[in-house]
């Protein structure tokens, strides 16, 4: 179904790689709140979020975000700022701390510094900043990517299996921080069951198809994304 | 600091660029070192040393930049959904790599500069070669950047350097070696770099980068008012091209000179770049001289000669033809006037081959090399017992029937 207020509209949309279909054309529509995108990384799940990202470009069909049309220069250009990606295994640079991390990444979204400090107070991450990230644990160091990837307060949010390799104490905690990171978040992990229960609406990917799954739990989900 | 400085204090640490320095540093020095021509210290063969180490250091500079390039890849998810130009981030490692590539060449031109200046130098510093050299590098550089960027693949890496190496080293076409980084290989003495071929393969290095940098730019950004650089670029590279191409002359000019001489005992000329080696030439040829003297072989001067001028050797005079001064060069040289003192005519005629054994003799004794074996033993025998004094005079008598190889076993039968 497409709202006339999705934040994601797709018509048609395809992505093949190396000849084959990653995604075969497909419509669909994605409005406000936590959507989950579940498939292992064979499925090209991370082709996927890269396009919805605007990072590649589909190979048919027209992709629509936040209201502007992105298969162009101009429209990619505009909603690019808006927008915050944070991959599966996220690359960062031995010896850098997590404030230095994230006031990289403030850089290249044209934030000022107090952006950065604000960020790191909200992420809990202030004493920490002058760690380094080799050094964080893996909550932490999620936190981190976190932060850099929303510095700049985007309204859609991609996030490629946040959860992975997080303990089931901070678990809790992250689908909490995951879920008030923008009006509009879409989170992948491998297995459907790991999104079910907080995901306010659940894909799976299967044969180059994405299919809805009907099957969600509403404990989460009664809380409203972006808070 | 600013907030650019911050982050490209940051890349740099990020990318670990900088410890590349020194190894390409090392690989340029010794590629260049190699190249020099032993013991000459002249400016010319400097910068055709420093192109040869470019042959080497570019292969590697590509390889770094592609494997930055694959790396930053990784970092696209913050620097490619950005609020600033999405040329930036590119741009930003262009900047790094670039500095990390000159750091490494400036280091190379420090060693070849430093090996040219603790001799006696001739010649003058091509600056531009310097540019020229400089410019091809960074092209070299922006290649295997891009080629990271476009194929982010591991293999890219080494494709990227082998690549790269096969342009320096084997080129389609018979002109197309004066492309940047021209194969000139040695700069002998007597010759010079055209500095209007070494300022064209500047522009030539300078319209490719330009062409590469802002074709990738442009394909990322879509700005329309790139094509302007792009244009422009392609023009410089088609115009400088063209102009290259119409180049049928070697890339080398003759160069003016004033020999160095030493005059006493023997007056020795060489060119200036070889002044180093006049004591050791002095003192080689002069018992040779002192040899010759009393027979028509006499010479009171000898002169180093560019390697395709051979003049008629005569009153007085002998010529030389060193390509280096790599260990044995006084002895090349006595050689060399020993075979002008020969007839080549007669004593490749086979005819004379007995002759010709007999003069080698002479010739042994007059090289101060060991004696060849002789089919006349006696004649060998007689030879070898005969003091300096006895040859000398014998030589004095013989020099004739030497110098065309028509000796007899009887004309050692004197004493």
């Amino acid at each position: 179904m497409i709202a006339d207020f999705s934040t994601i509209v797709a018509r048609g949309l395809g992505i093949r790689r190396g000849g084959r279909w990653i995604l075969r054309p497909t419509t669909f529509g994605i409005t406000s709140g936590v959507v989950g995108l579940a498939g292992p990384p064979s499925s090209g799940r991370p082709a996927l979020l890269e396009t919805l990202a605007t990072l590649r470009r589909p190979a048919v069909g027209g992709l629509e975000l936040l209201g502007h049309d992105v298969t162009g220069p101009a429209g990619q250009r505009a909603v690019r700022v808006r927008l915050g990606l944070l991959p599966d295994r996220f690359g960062w640079a031995a010896g850098l701390t997590a404030g230095e991390f994230v006031a990289y990444a403030a850089y290249f979204k044209g934030m000022p510094r107090r952006a950065v400090d604000a960020i790191l107070e909200r992420f809990e991450l202030t004493d920490a900043a002058e760690l380094e990230m080799d050094m964080l644990p893996a909550d932490l160091r999620l936190r981190a990517g976190l932060a850099a990837t929303c510095v700049h307060r985007p309204d859609l949010v991609f996030l490629d299996e946040p959860l992975n390799g997080i303990a089931e104490p901070e678990r809790e905690e992250l689908i909490g921080l995951l879920r008030g990171l923008a009006p509009t978040v879409v989170v992948t992990a491998p297995d459907p069951a790991e999104l079910t229960g907080w995901c306010d609406r659940v894909f799976s990917m299967a044969r180059a198809r994405l299919i809805e799954s009907l099957d969600v739990s509403r404990s989460w989900s009664r809380v409203p994304a972006g808070v | 600091m600013s907030d650019l400085g911050r982050v490209l204090r940051i890349d740099a640490r990020r990318t670990a660029p900088f410890l590349a320095v020194p190894a390409l540093a090392l690989l340029g020095a010794v590629a260049a070192w190699h190249a020099l021509l032993p013991g000459v210290a002249y400016w010319d063969d400097a910068v055709a040393a420093l192109f040869t180490s470019v042959r080497l250091l570019g292969p590697a500079s590509a390889a770094l930049a592609a494997w930055v390039a694959l790396r930053e890849h990784r970092l696209d998810y913050l620097r490619g959904l950005s609020a600033r130009s999405p040329s930036l981030g590119p741009l930003l490692d262009l900047l790094v790599l670039g500095v990390v590539t000159l750091s490494a060449y400036t280091v190379v031109a420090a060693v070849v500069a430093v090996k040219t200046l603790i001799r006696v130098q001739a010649g003058h510093p091509q600056v531009m070669g310097l540019l020229a050299g400089a410019l091809t590098l960074l092209v070299y550089t922006v290649i295997g950047y891009l080629a990271g960027r476009v194929v982010p693949r591991l293999l890219t890496v080494p494709a990227a350097a082998a690549v790269t190496y096969l342009w320096g080293v084997a080129r389609p076409g018979t002109w197309t070696y004066l492309l940047p980084p021209p194969d000139v290989e040695h700069i002998r003495p007597f010759a010079g770099l055209r500095t209007e071929l070494l300022t064209g393969q500047a522009l030539w290095s300078l319209g490719l980068g330009t062409l590469l940098v802002t074709g990738y730019l442009s394909a990322l950004t879509r700005r329309a008012r790139l094509a302007v650089p792009l244009v422009a670029a392609t023009a410089l590279i088609a115009g400088t091209t063209l102009w290259i191409h119409g180049q049928q002359r070697a890339p080398l000019t003759p160069r003016a000179f004033e020999y160095a001489c030493r005059q006493w005992p023997l007056t020795v000329c060489v060119h200036p770049a070889l002044r180093t080696a006049l004591p050791s030439l002095e003192a080689a040829l002069t018992p040779l001289a002192t040899r010759l003297s009393g027979t028509p072989g006499r010479f009171t001067r000898v002169e180093y000669r560019p390697d395709n001028d051979f003049p008629r050797p005569g009153h007085g005079v002998v010529y030389i033809h060193l390509r280096d001064l790599s260990p044995g060069y006084e002895h090349r040289a006595e050689q060399e006037i020993e075979i002008s003192l020969l007839d080549a005519r007669t004593c490749g005629d086979p005819r004379h081959a007995a002759g010709a054994r007999y003069s080698a003799l002479v010739s042994a004794w007059l090289l101060d090399e060991e004696p060849p074996r002789l089919g006349d033993a006696a004649a060998a025998r007689e030879f070898g017992r005969w003091d300096e004094q006895q040859r000398r005079q014998w030589l004095r008598t013989h020099y004739g029937r030497y110098h065309s190889c028509m000796l007899r076993g009887k004309d050692f039968r004197m004493w």
